[in-house]
């Protein structure tokens, strides 16, 4: 049963060619969808197809696509996200980064499912959405302003109703550190997304859109919402720990565990953790909550912090620029976090970019005046990153390349160039073995094994025993990767199980699908971005943490540990489906339907 | 373990037992009470006879506490509170046992004290709260046999407001002890569908808990890995590792320690796990 609405299947591929400003209108392949959902699963295929081995991801061959799901903007609850599909220039791997906000429902209103821009341009540019029209407009005079001068001026010149998603001063100087923000305060952080679109002249997107969104089955995506929704309100994590205190809820419970990161890794346990918790947040700073569009959790926060009012800061925000750098002031920190949604960066990869110069400096390899603990100087060394000046310049490429050129790889804390988030793996076997296989690099949410290992979501776990990681690993890589193609949230994970999110993109596609065949659409897409990674040259070495983690932490909660991979890694292959070397086999291609 | 969604639901009693607790959340409790197909509901006496006429025209059983959570009161006033709720159309009662005539070894006393309720009970069900972190194992298995004796129809390990929850250890040994013949209830605690599997291998028959939601919708999770069951570490169920002097005995939080000393577990007792 279907209503008059527009359905998924009936919305657009936007292809923007910003080299000749031509804009092309697609329908979605019905076999893309049926194998792909939408979302990153589409972006992923597309670029597998479309994109050249080895190319340039700073170049106009790269392309850089922004997608939404079946499922945004329907009533499936926080579906308002989009997520951002390109080759990555801080891994060099397929990357998808994603954004909460409003964008994603106001693309998807639009008629969109995916708006897929090659070739650059000369010029600054935006592109302006607006239902069915779209036009490619002169940026110049909001190229080199911060994110929140950009959005506020480009609505103004739009609609007031419309969304943005832009570009800092870090974009556009390609930096690999640059996020893309929308809504001010909300990010596609990770990967350099945002200096892709640099690269292209693409200040932003805006869109508009005033569709009505139907779904292939309204009446059983009216039951599985209602049901989704209950599950919500009774999950002790999505109904009170984040609403009450946001995603900073985590410091003290990662800490007391003996895994945050501090002073770059050297340590998992920050003395002054209390003074940078999601309870101190709340008794400080935290305003108000923030929903991002159909969510009913509300885990995002404004503050207001030295009479300024910000966004979040979130729990990563504050261990990067916080415990990773041996900080203690919060209050610092919300403002170091506002600074670099100004300029567009990602602060996780910042903050660790600038633990790791600190340890630099802590071991005679650079002389500098960063210095564990110590702010000063931190806020002029952001800006100088985003602006690529002096040694910011260096420090914009990331860690890994960092701390090669000073002598020490191994004080970069990254996987595949992207660096590592606020857990140390050697507290957490599971989540150890997902940041190595990751396909996007160091990232804590391919594979979320911190709620069954630490937070007892579905069921606790032992952190430490290696038995049984491998699966369960596997089984959260390819529900995300379904996930992340339908489009929703991360965090209804803690409340909904697989049969959920098979229910609703059943509802909203009209295909058949249950859990077992979302988890193999979830294989599909997992499989490509490893055939896309092979492809461009990575190898089983490349699924490894750096070498700190084989030596133990000398104290706290998760001391005389070390992170296993060695002995996670072979059943990880063998449950894949891959040989030693980490290669798909053929038959496993051939069934799940991809080209060899 | 093989059991189903469906099964499982079927032993859960779904609980709240709060002082704050309002109409509103009993009648919530009571709808998802029959949208899960659980056992029972079990609630304060105070709100006995809204739950009756809520799920007059369901399987759901209303199961009332008496004597609780302390169980210090007179075998009177148990067996008065017991006539009172079951007059309301309360299907099931779980009275706390006198720990303290227990612990002074006065089982006369302690049996009398059941045997009240049980007279009082009519057709319902009784079920004895042990509260069984106040005891040491040979005092649980003495109450067992008193209860068995005294005509309960089950045994129950917590109220849920004592020094610890339900344990595989305590409910292996009530089950042993009182046979099939009688039901075991474990209470106080369980959380997740792993922690309620663990317990009806252990010979748990129904499991008192007000999480039973989330035990439910995550067992879904089961099916898509066997992982989930990997053992845990020993010292995570054992009663040992929960002993807590503020809150118990010194003598029984001492019986629990000294079993650490000789625990073949041992090397597991680690304080960051």
């Amino acid at each position: 049963m279907s209503d008059t609405s527009q359905l998924y299947s009936q919305a657009d591929l936007l292809y923007v060619s910003l080299s000749d400003r031509t804009i092309t209108r697609k329908s979605i392949p019905e076999e893309l969808t049926r194998n792909y959902l939408g979302g990153r699963g589409l972006g992923v295929k597309l670029l597998y197809d479309n994109l050249a081995p080895g190319i340039d991801p700073l170049s106009p061959e790269n392309w850089i696509i922004f997608a939404v799901g079946p499922s945004t903007a329907t009533s499936v609850p926080t579906a308002g996200r989009f997520v951002v599909i390109t080759k990555s220039p801080a891994t060099g791997t397929v990357f998808d980064s994603h954004a909460g906000g409003y964008f994603g429902a106001q693309l998807r209103r639009a008629g969109i499912a995916a708006v897929i821009v090659t070739g650059a341009s000369e010029s600054p540019v935006y592109l302006w959405i607006n239902d069915d029209q779209v036009e490619i407009r002169d940026a110049s005079k909001v190229w080199g302003m911060d994110t929140d001068v950009t959005t506020d001026e480009l609505i103004k010149a739009t609609d007031e109703k419309a969304q943005v998603a832009c570009i800092g001063p870090a974009g556009e100087n390609m930096i690999n550190l640059a996020a893309i923000m929308t809504d001010k305060h909300r990010a596609a952080g990770r990967g350099g997304v945002g200096a892709v679109m640099g690269s292209k002249k693409l200040k932003a997107i805006v869109a508009r859109g005033t569709k009505k969104i139907g779904v292939e089955d309204s009446e059983k995506l009216s039951t599985s919402v209602k049901r989704a929704r209950l599950l919500i309100k009774k999950n002790g994590v999505t109904s009170k720990a984040l609403p009450v205190y946001g995603t900073p809820v985590l410091l003290n419970v990662v800490n007391e565990l003996g895994m945050l990161p501090t002073h770059n890794f050297q340590e998992g346990t920050f003395n002054d953790a209390d003074g940078v918790s999601g309870e101190k947040l709340l008794e400080r700073l935290a305003r108000k909550n923030y929903n991002c569009y159909g969510c009913p959790i509300g885990c995002g926060r404004m503050s207001r912090a030295r009479g300024k009012d910000v966004g979040g800061p979130e729990f990563e925000s504050i261990w990067s620029l916080g415990p990773q750098c041996g900080i203690n002031d919060l209050e610092w920190i919300a403002i170091a976090n506002d600074k670099c949604n100004l300029l567009g960066i990602d602060t996780i990869s910042v903050g660790s970019t600038i633990g790791c110069v600190m340890e630099l400096v802590q071991r005679g390899k650079l002389e500098h005046s960063l210095k564990f603990g110590d702010t000063t100087g931190i806020l002029e060394m952001i800006e100088d990153i985003a602006h690529a000046r002096g040694l910011g310049a260096e420090l914009g490429k990331g860690s890994k390349i960092f701390a090669k050129q000073y002598g020490a790889p191994e004080l970069a804390m990254q996987v595949k160039g992207l660096e590592i988030p606020a857990y140390d793996p050697r507290g957490v076997q599971g989540h150890a073995l997902g940041y190595a296989t990751s396909n996007r690099g160091g990232c804590h949410l391919r594979s979320y094994l911190i709620g069954p290992e630490v937070m007892g979501s579905p069921v606790l776990v032992d952190r430490d025993s290696t038995d049984g990681k491998a699966d369960l690993v596997i089984l959260y890589q390819n529900l995300s990767a379904a996930m992340d193609s339908m489009v929703v949230c991360r965090f209804t994970n803690f409340a909904w199980t697989v049969d959920d999110y098979a229910d609703m993109a059943a509802a909203c596609t009209g295909l058949s699908i249950d859990g077992n065949e979302l988890l193999k659409i979830g294989s599909r897409i997992w499989n490509l971005e490893r055939m896309f990674n092979i492809r461009e040259g990575f190898t089983r070495s490349d699924d490894a943490l750096p070498p700190r983690f084989s030596t133990p932490l000398p104290e706290g909660a998760s001391r005389n540990r070390v992170a296993q991979i060695d002995v996670m890694l072979p059943e990880y292959y063998s449950l894949r489906g891959w040989d030693k070397e980490g290669n798909p086999s053929s038959k496993l291609l051939k069934e799940l339907n991809i080209p060899q | 373990m093989v059991i189903t969604v469906e099964e499982l639901a079927q032993t859960i009693d779904h609980t709240v037992l709060k002082p704050e607790t309002t109409r509103n959340k009993v009648k919530q409790l009571c709808e998802e009470a029959m949208t899960y197909n659980f056992a029972a509901v079990c609630i304060n006496a105070v709100h006995v006879e809204y739950a009756v006429e809520l799920l007059k025209d369901s399987s759901v059983k209303v199961c009332c506490v008496v004597g609780f959570p302390l169980g210090a009161t007179l075998p009177e006033v148990k067996a008065m509170e017991t006539r009172t709720v079951v007059a309301l159309g309360a299907h099931e009662v779980d009275m706390v046992m006198n720990v303290g005539a227990l612990r002074d070894e006065n089982f006369d006393l302690v049996k009398r004290d059941v045997e009240a309720v049980v007279a009082a009970s009519g057709d319902a069900h009784v079920k004895v709260i042990l509260e069984t972190g106040l005891m040491i194992d040979e005092q649980m298995v003495k109450a067992c046999l008193i209860c068995k004796d005294a005509g309960a129809d089950f045994v129950k390990t917590s109220t849920g407001f004592g020094p610890m929850g339900a344990t595989p250890h305590d409910v292996k040994i009530m089950r042993e002890t009182v046979g099939k013949s009688m039901g075991v209830k474990a209470a106080g605690g369980i959380r997740t569908f792993k922690e309620a599997l663990r317990i009806i291998d252990a010979g748990a028959n129904r499991i008192g808990t007000s999480g039973g939601i989330g035990i439910i919708e995550d067992y879904r999770w089961a099916q898509y890995s066997d992982s989930w069951m990997q053992p845990d570490k020993p010292c995570w169920t054992c009663p040992s590792r929960m002993a807590n002097i503020a809150k118990q005995p010194k003598e029984v939080y001492l019986w629990y320690k000294q079993r650490c000393l000789t625990c073949p577990d041992k090397e597991h007792n680690i304080f960051t796990d």
